[in-house]
């Protein structure tokens, strides 16, 4: 990888970084525009972050440095799971053979930390949460790397770089039917590991029927500043995957490169709100449903691929 | 080897001083610890010597009994066993000495650590022995050992019938082994692994030889549906001896595994995928059955289970790659075998010398009772959260490192052509069991450690000694160190996994493979480096802003007790209801009560029904058994009778 390459690569990273926050307020809007209302300006999210970040922070007498520290956990390691995807759509800073195992560890490292920091403070309600959000883990973990398998096969590339890179291009002209279907797994994906409708709703306001956000009750100030951004970081990263897979960006100068990436983000944050708005929550226990039938289409094209 | 047979000399030496030594405690104790510290030091320079690539001449002893000559050697394989035995049983000698101090009488403690001594030099022999008989005696030492260690607390009777169903257990595998030998060696000139690897056996035979290996290692290591006695034993046994047992013992098995296909040349197909079909088995249900446990360590137990299915889809892979002639998946599959197996052995005594901490401390195993532990003891608490990490998988841990190679070997055996590349679906069963496995221990994590303390009476109310923390800080350095060098460990485990494959490295890497060391070492630095900025910057920013502190928030009501917090049962409930009777959790409901009881099922719903079978047609020839001389005289002389009738037979028919 020459040097070019790292610099578009981290202009394309930090593209990602800024965008995340308004990705979420898209949704809100196009919620908003579903309901007939007129919403909350699409950068409420940066206002609300700035606002939190002057603020003092009030710590439960329960919790322990597992509290302090699961905010800084999560952030690391989803921008440290950025760093492996070709977000320019040419390479990523860090690439290594197998590299999809590290991505799906350091969102297992984020997962982690905030598990553990609901856990820590002893409360029922963040108990509740925690113990939903590994289960929902559970059945997207697989499906994730159903869905990276696909791309394996389809590109014959083990490291995220080169497999949604330039290769995948190619891989379109032969194996689209495979490519949509992990492509349409990923999008499940997203709504299920960000906790959107229908797998959980992040509008909703009693504690009892929440999975992430009942997680956080506890945190306040510039932790919780954190943990919002990082929930933005997560959106935009599974909407950049999921863009990845479906817009090969091989032979685009990095101008429109980063153009497409960024309106390709724009319109999955759309998707995600006009599902939220046509669509009910699901009962918790139909979830698993949910998410293993996404891990069907993504094995269905894996299938195809090894006929 | 001559560092390796001092090594063996310390351990029995060190142990079996303290067991006759009518003195001073303190003194027995020193001198077995000093023993397995310079044993585990003195043992790991060949070791190091040969992952480095020098290798070290075999030792042949003229045999005193047939079967060909005693010989010993040490190659790869063996040496990371080797260093896994050494270390995770140093750790455990270490912690076990101020564990049993003012528990057990003195005298039966100095007895239980001469036990471990030899359990551990035994170890040490199995990995070195290069031949049939002084292998099974050291497999039938370590066995033996390890049930003198399991029933130390003989007062109990669970004890007590763990270490029976054990003792069974292991036997049944002994048996397996000598039919593996005898079906094996029948061809072979003697029964040294150079004459067995010279002539294996072909057919009827082979298969034979195969499924007896199969059960017989299969049973130590603890391999579904073989693994019934583990999580009984391991419960039962003190928890330094845990340590030993699920770190180390079980690795026997799946060394013994490793063993076999070796010296195979090139196995069947059917035995790696015999091996990569008991992974997602052990593996999955490992970790299901793991997550309804109640008990802390039986909990780890089923964990065990877990993690040598992890080693065993790693060791099917590379026999697969043998099998199928695709050098890549081969290096890799052994290399991630060998290195989890190495991993599991500090993690998982690390767990479990944490947990023994705890339970120790507050009194009972029991999760529903524990919490908050971290408070009044932090630095297991933090031991046992990286500990907790590193089998998670998670980076920049070690449990990562070998996990990331396994589903190395598994892709590029998607890259191959023909039914090698179905090999590759078994990476989605690693990221199931990888999340399964955060689940439970999330629920460990944060029932023993966080939270409030469930029951007054169980509050862990200190620190452990010194003597338990530092095994443990030990242990966690061990894990993080093997973590963050990947750069020190790839290249001789790859090495390693080289040699067992009988392939050269180079050609691999010219073959277009991407040995990923360097950029893996980026990749971990990255990680902690961001943590440090982040951690850093955060620092900053708390200095400008006000703090305060407050009680949970509960939604205005501030009088919720300990015990209104979320349990372990209810946090695995939701996970567990997905795998129904599979996950073997028995719910008993009354009016107003309600409880829940994991049982396990293979042991539950098979082992014991066809044991009672066994028994009632057992019941059933007891008329034979009267009591009378003259009829058991008369029985003599009917065998005798029926002996010459066959041989007559036999005779004519010849």
């Amino acid at each position: 990888m020459n040097h070019a390459h790292v610099g578009s690569s981290l202009a394309a990273l930090a593209v990602l970084l800024v965008i995340a926050p308004a990705l979420s307020g898209v949704v809100v809007r196009t919620k908003s525009a579903f309901a007939g209302r007129r919403g909350a300006p699409v950068g409420q999210l940066y206002w609300d972050l700035f606002k939190l970040m002057r603020k003092g922070t009030v710590y439960s007498t329960t919790t322990t440095w597992i509290f302090r520290a699961a905010p800084v956990v999560v952030l690391v390691s989803l921008t440290a799971a950025s760093l492996l995807l070709p977000l320019d759509g040419q390479a990523s800073p860090v690439q290594f053979s197998g590299d999809l195992i590290a991505f799906a560890g350091l969102l297992a490292l984020g997962r982690f930390a905030l598990v553990l920091a609901g856990l820590d403070t002893g409360s029922s309600f963040e108990g509740m949460g925690a113990s939903r959000e590994v289960t929902v883990a559970s059945f997207a973990e697989p499906v994730l790397f159903l869905g990276f398998l696909g791309l394996v096969l389809a590109t014959r590339r083990l490291t995220l770089s080169a497999m949604l890179g330039p290769a995948l291009t190619a891989a379109w002209a032969h194996q689209t039917a495979s490519l949509a279907l992990v492509a349409l797994a990923f999008f499940v994906l997203l709504l299920a590991e960000n906790s959107r409708v229908p797998v959980d709703d992040p509008a909703t306001h009693l504690e009892l029927t929440m999975i992430h956000e009942v997680i956080v009750l506890d945190h306040s100030g510039p932790d919780l500043a954190v943990i919002l951004y990082a929930s933005s970081l997560k959106l935009a990263l599974f909407a950049a995957l999921i863009v990845e897979v479906a817009v090969p960006r091989d032979g685009l100068g990095l101008g429109w490169s980063l153009a497409a990436f960024a309106g390709g983000l724009l319109v999955v944050a759309m998707a995600v709100g006009v599902v939220e708005s046509v669509m009910a929550r699901l009962r918790l226990n139909r979830v698993p449903q949910l998410i293993v039938g996404a891990g069907a289409l993504a094995l269905f094209g894996i299938i195809l691929l090894l006929r | 080897m001559s560092f390796v047979a001092w090594s063996v000399v310390l351990l029995v030496a060190s142990g079996v001083f303290g067991a006759l030594f009518r003195g001073r405690a303190s003194l027995a104790d020193a001198v077995f610890r000093a023993g397995t510290l310079v044993a585990a030091i003195v043992g790991s320079v060949p070791a190091v010597r040969v992952l480095r690539g020098t290798p070290v001449p075999d030792v042949t002893l003229p045999a005193p009994v047939p079967g060909g000559a005693w010989a010993f050697g040490l190659d790869a394989v063996s040496a990371v066993f080797l260093l896994a035995i050494l270390w995770a049983g140093a750790a455990a000698a270490w912690s076990g000495v101020a564990a049993l101090r003012g528990h057990v009488a003195p005298a039966a403690a100095r007895v239980s650590h001469a036990f471990v001594g030899a359990l551990l030099a035994a170890m040490v022999a199995v990995v070195t022995a290069r031949a049939a008989v002084p292998f099974l005696i050291a497999w039938e030492t370590m066995a033996l050992a390890s049930y003198a260690t399991i029933v130390l607390d003989h007062a109990s009777a669970d004890v007590r019938r763990a270490g029976m169903l054990y003792l069974v257990a292991t036997h049944v595998g002994t048996l397996a082994l000598f039919e593996l030998f005898a079906v094996w060696g029948a061809g072979a000139g003697d029964l040294t692994f150079a004459s067995l690897a010279a002539h294996p056996p072909g057919g009827i035979a082979r298969g034979a030889a195969l499924v007896a290996a199969l059960v017989g290692f299969g049973m130590k290591a603890g391999m579904v549906p073989l693994h019934f006695w583990l999580p009984e034993a391991h419960a039962a046994a003190p928890s330094h001896v845990s340590a030993i047992l699920s770190g180390v013992v079980i690795k026997m098995g799946v060394y013994g595994l490793v063993r076999v296909t070796v010296l195979q040349g090139a196995p069947p197909a059917w035995w790696g995928w015999t091996l990569l079909a008991a992974g997602v088995a052990s593996g999955v249900l490992g970790v299901v059955w793991a997550l309804a446990q109640h008990d802390v360590k039986r909990l780890l137990a089923f964990h065990s289970v877990e993690n040598v299915g992890i080693i065993l889809l790693g060791l099917g892979a590379g026999a697969l790659g043998v099998t199928y002639a695709h050098p890549a998946v081969a290096v890799l599959g052994f290399a991630a075998a060998a290195l989890h197996t190495l991993n599991h052995a500090l993690f998982k005594a690390l767990l479990f010398l944490g947990a023994g901490g705890v339970a120790h401390a507050a009194g009972t195993r029991e999760l529903d009772r524990l919490g908050a532990a971290a408070r009044a003891m932090p630095v297991t608490a933090g031991a046992f959260l990286v500990g907790a990490a590193a089998i998670v998988g998670l980076p920049p841990l070690n449990g990562f490192l070998s996990e990331w190679l396994t589903a190395r070997a598994l892709l590029h055996a998607g890259l191959s052509t023909g039914s090698l590349r179905l090999a590759v679906l078994a990476v989605a069963v690693l990221g199931l069991i990888g999340a399964l496995a955060l689940a439970c221990f999330a629920k460990v994590v944060g029932t023993v450690f966080l939270g409030r303390s469930r029951d007054p009476a169980a509050r862990a109310a200190h620190e452990s000694g010194i003597g338990e923390t530092l095994p443990l800080v030990a242990l966690t350095a061990a894990c993080a160190g093997i973590g963050l060098a990947p750069a020190v460990v790839l290249p001789a485990i790859l090495r390693m996994g080289a040699g067992a494959a009988g392939v050269s490295l180079g050609a691999i890497w010219a073959g277009g493979v991407d040995p990923a060391t360097a950029p893996m070492g980026l990749f971990v630095a990255v990680v902690a480096g961001l943590g440090g900025i982040v951690w850093a910057s955060r620092a900053l920013l708390r200095t400008r802003a006000a703090r305060g502190a407050h009680e949970t928030w509960g939604c205005g009501y501030a009088m919720a007790g300990a015990r209104a917090q979320y349990t372990a049962s209810s946090f695995a409930a939701p996970v567990l209801a997905s795998y129904g009777r599979v996950a073997g959790v028995h719910a008993h409901r009354t009016a107003a009560a309600f409880a829940t009881h994991a049982g396990d099922p293979v042991l539950d719903a098979c082992v014991t029904p066809a044991w009672h079978a066994v028994e009632r047609v057992a019941r059933s020839m007891r008329p034979l058994q009267r009591g009378r001389v003259w009829l058991y005289l008369m029985y003599l002389v009917a065998a005798l009778g029926a002996t010459l009738g066959y041989l007559l037979l036999a005779g004519r028919a010849a």
